[in-house]
C-alpha cells in the first residue's frame, strides 16, 4: 500500500515526465491497432461495394481501371465503349445494365452519368428536394452536397475539358434538384446527371437559338456557326436540345450488369471470353479482391515498419526508464540507509511501471474509442481516395 | 396443417396480385389500347395526355414525370414520338420502345440543316413516327407489348398470348382491308391535311401528298392555291382530314368536285372511348366511303 502511495506521489511529481511516458506509451499500443481497424474498415467497405456489383461490361484493357472507374468512381478513366453493349445486354435478356458515363467533373466532384435503374440498384434515395426528372439536372451525393454547400435550389457546373479548346466541349450549368440520403461510400462524393445530360456536357446533345426571323418560313433557316450552344437547359430552350448520330453509338465508359440468375450470369460471362471481343466481363469482387491481396502484401511491410517503430519506441521508453533510475540513484541510496529493502526498491520501481502502463493502456482505449466515430468516415476517405 | 398454411398464403399472394394491377403508362392511345386489351384486369393503362392535346408534341408536367417515373411499364411508339421522352429521366429497365424491332424500316423525313463548332453543317434527320398505321407493324408492336407484360406477369403468360393472337388476328384484317383500299386508291390523288400516313402510304401503296393544315380551320387563300397545285392534272382527288374539317372547308372541296374524308391518326384519345381497332375500322369505312362517292 505504502509502495502505491509512494509511487503515486512520485508520479504526480515528476509529472511531466510521466505524462510523456504516458503519451509514449499510448500511441505505441493505440497506433497498429488503429491502423489495423482502419484497413479492416476500408476493406469491408471497398469489398461490399465490390460484392454488391455482380459485374462489369466494358472495353477490354485494365481491369482494375474499369473497376475502379465504376465502382469509386477514379479519376483514371478506362476504355470507352459505346449504348450497343448495353443495349446488347437488355435485348439478351440476361441481365439488367446500367450504363455509367464518366470522366467529367464538377467542383472537382466526379460527375456520373446514370440512368435511373442506378439509384434503386444502389438503394440511393433522395434526402431533400427530388430525383432527376428532366435533361440539364443534377442530384449531388451527401458529401459534396456538404462539401460545396449547395442543396436543392443551387446550380454546379461542369468543369470545362480544355480551356483554350473554344469549338469543343462547353461546361453545362445544371441546377441541383435533390440531394442523396448518405451512404458512407463513393455516391456521397460523386455528382449525378442522367445519361442523355452527360452527353450533353460532351456535345452529343446541344440546343439551338431560334435563328428563324420574324416573318421567315421553316424552310428560309440559313444557319452557321453563329448558332449557339447553349450551356444550360431551361424550360424555354429544352425542346430544342436534340442529339447527333445513332443512339447505339453514344459513348459511355462501363456497364453494371445485374444477371437475373445464376445461370443467365454464366452464360453471361461466356459471351465476353472471346478474346478477339472487344469488350471485356469483369467481376468487381475478384478484382477487388485481388487489388486486397497487393495491398495486403504491402500491408506486411507496413506492419513490420510499425513493429520497427514500436520496438524503437519502447526501447526509449526502456532507456528512459533506465535513465531515470540512474537519476534516482542518491533516492534510492537513502531509502536503503533508511532501512529499504532491495526488494521494497524495486517493488516501488515495479509499481511506478505498471501504473504508467495501465493508464496508457487507459489513453490508448481512449483514443481508439474516440476514433471509433471517425472510422468509417476515414475509411470512406481512403476508398474515395484509392 | 402446413399445406392449409401453404394454400392460405398462396390464396393471399393471389388476392394481393389481383388488387394490384401493373400500372403501364403509354406514350399515346394505340399502346395504352393494346395494353388494356393484352393485360386485361391485370393492367392498369394509363395515356395521361389531356384530350385535345396532340401527344406527338406534348409535354408532361413534373408530376407526371413522377408518375411514369413510378409505373412499372413505360411504353414508348420509337421513331422520335414523343420527344419529351428524350429529355426526361426514365428508368431502362421499366422501358419499352415498341418500335425497336423495326427500327431500320423507320421512314426518313425532311429535316433541319444547321452548322455549330467546326463540323460544319450537318442536317437532322426526322421520321415519321405514326408507325401503327401500317397495321403490320402495329401488329409487331403489339407483340412488344405483350412480351413486356409477359416479364412483368409471368404468370399469366397463356392469358396474355391467347389475346395476342385475338389482337393479332384484328389487326391482320385491318391490314387486309387496307390492301384492297390501297389498290382503289392507285388512281387517286390523295392529299392529306398533315404529314401523319408515311407509312400507311407506304404499307398500302398509297401516294400521299401532304398539306400542313390544322383540321377545324378554315384554310387561307394560300392553302388552297396550295392545294390546287397540288391536285393539277389529276382526275379524282381525295382529301384525307385527320379530324372533322371545318364546314367552309368541306364546302370549298365539294365545290372543287374533290372527295372528303376523316382519317384519325388515333394518336391521341379518342372522345367517344372507342378501342384502336374500331377507331381503324371507322377510318377505313370513310375511306371506303369517299371512294365509292367518286
Amino acid at each position: 500500500m505504502s509502495a502505491l502511495r509512494l509511487a503515486l506521489a512520485y508520479l504526480r511529481f515528476h509529472w511531466v515526465r510521466s505524462l510523456v511516458l504516458i503519451l509514449v506509451a499510448a500511441l505505441i499500443i493505440a497506433t497498429p491497432l488503429g491502423v489495423e481497424r482502419l484497413i479492416a474498415a476500408s476493406e469491408a467497405r471497398m469489398t461490399a461495394r465490390a460484392e454488391a456489383t455482380p459485374l462489369l461490361i466494358g472495353a477490354r484493357g485494365s481491369r482494375l481501371d474499369l473497376a475502379m472507374a465504376a465502382l469509386y468512381f477514379s479519376e483514371d478513366s478506362p476504355e470507352r465503349l459505346t449504348m450497343q453493349a448495353a443495349e446488347a445486354v437488355w435485348e439478351s435478356g440476361l441481365a439488367e445494365a446500367m450504363p455509367l458515363h464518366l470522366g467529367f467533373r464538377a467542383q472537382s466532384a466526379p460527375i456520373v452519368g446514370a440512368t435511373l435503374d442506378y439509384f434503386a440498384f444502389r438503394g440511393l434515395t433522395v434526402a431533400a428536394g427530388r430525383p432527376l426528372a428532366l435533361l440539364g439536372e443534377a442530384v449531388l451525393g451527401a458529401g459534396v452536397a456538404a462539401r460545396l454547400g449547395l442543396g436543392p435550389g443551387d446550380a454546379i457546373v461542369s468543369s470545362p475539358e480544355n480551356l483554350f479548346d473554344l469549338a469543343g466541349v462547353y461546361p453545362l450549368r445544371m441546377p441541383v434538384v435533390g440531394v442523396l440520403a448518405e451512404t458512407g461510400g463513393p455516391d456521397d462524393m460523386a455528382v449525378f446527371v442522367d445519361l442523355k445530360t452527360a452527353w450533353v456536357i460532351e456535345g452529343i446533345g446541344h440546343g439551338h437559338e431560334d435563328v428563324l426571323p420574324a416573318g421567315a418560313e421553316a424552310g428560309d433557316i440559313i444557319a452557321d456557326a453563329a448558332l449557339v450552344a447553349f450551356r444550360e437547359v431551361t424550360p424555354d430552350n429544352i425542346d430544342s436540345f436534340h442529339f447527333h448520330g445513332a443512339p447505339a453509338d453514344y459513348p459511355i465508359d462501363a456497364i453494371i450488369a445485374a444477371p437475373f440468375d445464376d445461370r443467365a450470369a454464366t452464360i453471361l460471362r461466356g459471351r465476353y471470353l472471346d478474346r478477339e471481343n472487344p469488350l471485356q466481363i469483369v467481376e468487381p469482387a475478384e478484382v477487388v479482391g485481388g487489388l486486397f491481396e497487393r495491398v495486403f502484401r504491402f500491408k506486411s511491410v507496413l506492419d513490420a515498419v510499425v513493429a520497427v517503430v514500436a520496438g524503437a519506441a519502447a526501447l526509449a521508453v526502456g532507456l528512459a526508464v533506465f535513465l531515470s533510475l540512474q537519476l534516482r540513484r542518491r533516492e534510492m541510496q537513502t531509502a536503503f540507509r533508511l532501512g529499504g529493502r532491495r526488494s521494497t526498491v524495486a517493488r516501488l520501481v515495479a509499481t511506478e511501471t505498471v501504473i504508467l502502463l495501465c493508464l496508457a493502456f487507459i489513453l490508448a482505449l481512449a483514443i481508439l474509442l474516440m476514433t471509433e466515430g471517425s472510422m468509417a468516415p476515414i475509411a470512406a476517405g481512403l476508398v474515395a481516395a484509392a | 396443417m402446413r399445406a392449409a398454411l401453404a394454400a392460405l398464403f398462396m390464396l393471399c399472394a393471389l388476392v394481393a396480385s389481383a388488387a394490384e394491377p401493373l400500372k403501364v403508362y403509354a406514350v399515346n392511345a394505340p399502346l395504352a389500347d393494346f395494353a388494356a386489351r393484352l393485360g386485361g384486369a391485370r393492367v392498369e393503362a394509363v395515356f395521361p395526355v389531356p384530350a385535345g392535346r396532340d401527344p406527338a408534341f406534348w409535354r408532361p408536367p413534373l408530376a407526371l414525370i413522377a408518375e411514369f417515373q413510378a409505373a412499372d411499364l413505360i411504353l414508348l411508339n420509337g421513331a422520335g414520338f414523343a420527344s419529351w421522352t428524350q429529355k426526361v429521366s426514365l428508368p431502362r429497365s421499366r422501358v419499352v420502345d415498341t418500335s425497336r424491332g423495326f427500327a431500320d424500316r423507320y421512314i426518313e423525313t425532311e429535316g433541319v440543316t444547321h452548322s455549330h463548332g467546326p463540323e460544319g453543317a450537318h442536317s437532322h434527320a426526322a421520321v415519321a413516327s405514326y408507325t401503327w398505321l401500317d397495321f403490320r407493324q402495329a401488329a409487331e408492336q403489339a407483340r412488344a407489348v405483350a412480351d413486356a407484360l409477359t416479364r412483368r406477369a409471368p404468370d399469366a403468360e397463356a392469358e396474355i398470348a391467347e389475346r395476342l393472337d385475338a389482337l393479332t388476328a384484328d389487326l391482320s384484317a385491318l391490314d387486309t382491308r387496307a390492301r384492297a383500299i390501297g389498290e382503289a386508291l392507285r388512281d387517286v390523288r390523295v392529299i392529306a391535311s398533315h404529314p401523319r400516313y408515311q407509312y400507311l402510304a407506304r404499307a398500302y401503296g398509297v401516294e400521299i401528298a401532304s398539306l400542313d393544315w390544322e383540321a377545324g380551320e378554315t384554310p387561307t387563300e394560300a392553302q388552297w392555291r396550295a392545294f390546287d397545285h397540288l391536285r393539277e392534272g389529276a382526275a379524282r382527288v381525295l382529301m384525307v382530314w385527320e379530324a372533322e374539317p371545318a364546314p367552309e372547308a368541306s364546302a370549298a372541296l365539294t365545290g372543287r368536285g374533290v372527295a372528303g374524308a376523316v382519317f384519325d391518326p388515333g394518336a391521341a384519345s379518342d372522345a367517344q372511348s372507342r378501342s384502336f381497332i374500331d377507331r381503324m375500322s371507322a377510318n377505313l369505312d370513310a375511306l371506303e366511303a369517299a371512294l365509292s362517292s367518286m
